[in-house]
């Protein structure tokens, strides 16, 4: 486990989130998470990873506390600034997330051409990014030519191509198969060792035990587990 | 945003329609059926206008001079009349000049019908006076009738107001058709933005995700909108140009239509129209559309 000294990256100071349907889902959270973390998420089915995610993007706003991530302080952080924010961190899904009608290449190239990147720029980046992944050879496929695994590792390289300074990865395993899974997680320690932070929510415990990690463990919106200063054994 | 930017997403927004070929073409051809619509309202309100207009000029009102009264004076009296308020024209016409106009109205007859007249004009000097405003008729006619020298007035009392209230219904019921066309071409380009952007929610989930700007996801739905409005209003145009000949060349076989207006004189005004309709109606139709979609976010958009 690795934890770097210095101000958090990711800062959550008492938050709680609940929804318009009264669901509490997030109950007066703290967590710091610092440059360099790998960090898994881990939880049963409602316990309150997805809105961890959610909060952390700005896609939901917490009804208390405060929200810190990469400098931007989420209660003030105004509506033409969330792109900026999105911006400084990849996030990749569960379900890839990839646009079929774009070859492997533009699915890639789309987060520089939001950015407004030279299409020099965008090939330089792109090609990069597809051999960290290990897909320099197949920039030209759809993604229904791919398999999972493959899918999975064109939505990581869409993550890292914009040099993040943290990944979020929801789930990036689940629709994968277990080598695959492995495999993925093995990229992302291997971004995470070039120093991007990475905080990954998986359900999946025999990889978190196999990647000796922090581990947040959330319950019914409240953290029960946190080895962060070396605790958390099962 | 950067020129590549705009570049790239110009190109987005031309592969989107492309791609929702048959909704574009659907969406340009209602477009059209609106500007035809509202294109017969202006050019049939041009024509009659023309026609009243004519109407108009036919010296409505007619001043006559008291007897006795030298030329240089009635000149003068003429000249007050001109001076007035909502006078367009004042025309001076001489006894000699007036005698003549009324012997050619009626031909070859005039010589037998007017023999009395034979050595001595009994017509007095007139003005023939036109008005900017026949809203003002009776007020202007009355202050007409003040001036020094003159001795009455024969107006068109009957003529004027009918001129003027079919002027004014036909641009009501003008205002009324294009204000309710514009908003029936506003709906067929939000409807359309609205079925391309269900089938792009996924595209517009990651731009959301990777930090794209409201603007940036906007940008391709309003070049979009704009294009099916320029398309509608060139076709539109060209409609127009062929039926209006068509048109005027069959009423030609049966009637005068010297009187018509030539479509070369408002070619450039109404192809304005029709392209800022269009341009205003793509931009601000997919803006409608998009408004509120955008104000959601990532997973929650996608389920939207």
């Amino acid at each position: 486990m690795q934890t770097a000294a210095g101000a958090p990256i990711i800062e959550f100071k008492g938050v709680s989130k609940t929804y318009t349907t009264g669901t509490h889902a997030l109950k007066d959270i703290n967590i710091k998470i610092y440059k360099g973390d790998f960090v898994f998420v881990v939880g049963a089915s409602g316990a309150g990873k997805s809105t961890f995610i959610k909060l952390m993007i700005h896609e939901e706003a917490p009804n208390t506390g405060e929200i810190i991530v990469n400098g931007f302080r989420m209660s003030e952080i105004r509506r033409s600034q969330v792109p900026l924010l999105r911006r400084t961190m990849g996030i990749v899904f569960q379900d890839f997330r990839l646009i079929p009608t774009m070859n492997v290449f533009d699915n890639v190239a789309f987060t520089l051409r939001v950015v407004g990147a030279s299409s020099r720029e965008i090939r330089k980046k792109v090609t990069a990014a597809l051999s960290v992944v290990g897909l320099g050879n197949k920039s030209r496929m759809f993604p229904a030519e791919l398999s999972g695994g493959e899918q999975q590792r064109v939505g990581l390289a869409r993550a890292i191509v914009n040099n993040p300074s943290m990944i979020i990865a929801d789930e990036p395993t689940g629709n994968v198969d277990p080598n695959m899974s492995y495999e993925i997680v093995e990229l992302l320690t291997e971004i995470n060792r070039r120093g991007t932070t990475v905080v990954m929510v998986t359900h999946e415990h025999q990889l978190v035990r196999d990647f000796n990690r922090r581990v947040i463990m959330l319950e019914n919106g409240t953290i029960v587990a946190d080895n962060a200063d070396g605790g958390l054994e099962s | 945003m950067k020129l590549r930017s705009i570049k790239y997403l110009t190109v987005e927004g031309l592969k989107n329609m492309w791609v929702n070929r048959l909704m574009s073409i659907a969406s340009i051809a209602v477009l059209i059926a609106c500007m035809l619509l509202m294109g017969a309202a202006i050019i049939f309100s041009l024509n009659v206008d023309k026609a009243l207009g004519v109407l108009r000029d036919q010296s409505i009102v007619m001043v006559y001079m008291q007897d006795g009264r030298s030329e240089v004076e009635n000149k003068a009296t003429a000249n007050t009349i001109r001076d007035l308020d909502n006078v367009k024209e004042a025309t001076f016409v001489p006894q000699a000049e007036g005698l003549e106009s009324l012997l050619d109205t009626f031909g070859e007859d005039a010589e037998s019908l007017f023999t009395f007249v034979e050595g001595e004009n009994p017509l007095p000097d007139a003005v023939q006076v036109k008005l900017d405003d026949l809203n003002r008729f009776d007020a202007t006619v009355s202050a007409i009738q003040k001036v020094e020298g003159v001795d009455s007035v024969n107006s068109m009392r009957e003529t004027a107001m009918r001129v003027n209230s079919i002027s004014r219904l036909i641009n009501i019921a003008g205002f009324w058709i294009i204000g309710l066309l514009i908003i029936t071409a506003l709906v067929i380009i939000s409807n359309t933005i609205r079925i391309t952007m269900n089938s792009r929610k996924l595209e517009i989930s990651i731009m959301k995700a990777v930090g794209a700007t409201n603007n940036f996801i906007r940008f391709p739905f309003v070049v979009e909108g704009v294009v099916l409005g320029v398309a509608a209003a060139g076709i539109t145009m060209v409609i127009i140009y062929f039926v209006y000949k068509a048109v005027l060349g069959a009423i030609q076989e049966s009637m005068m239509t010297q009187g018509a207006v030539p479509f070369t004189s408002f070619m450039w005004p109404l192809l304005g129209i029709f392209l800022l309709l269009g341009v205003l109606a793509g931009a601000i139709g997919s803006l409608i559309s998009l408004g509120k979609y955008l104000r959601k976010e990532g997973s929650e958009f996608r389920a939207y």
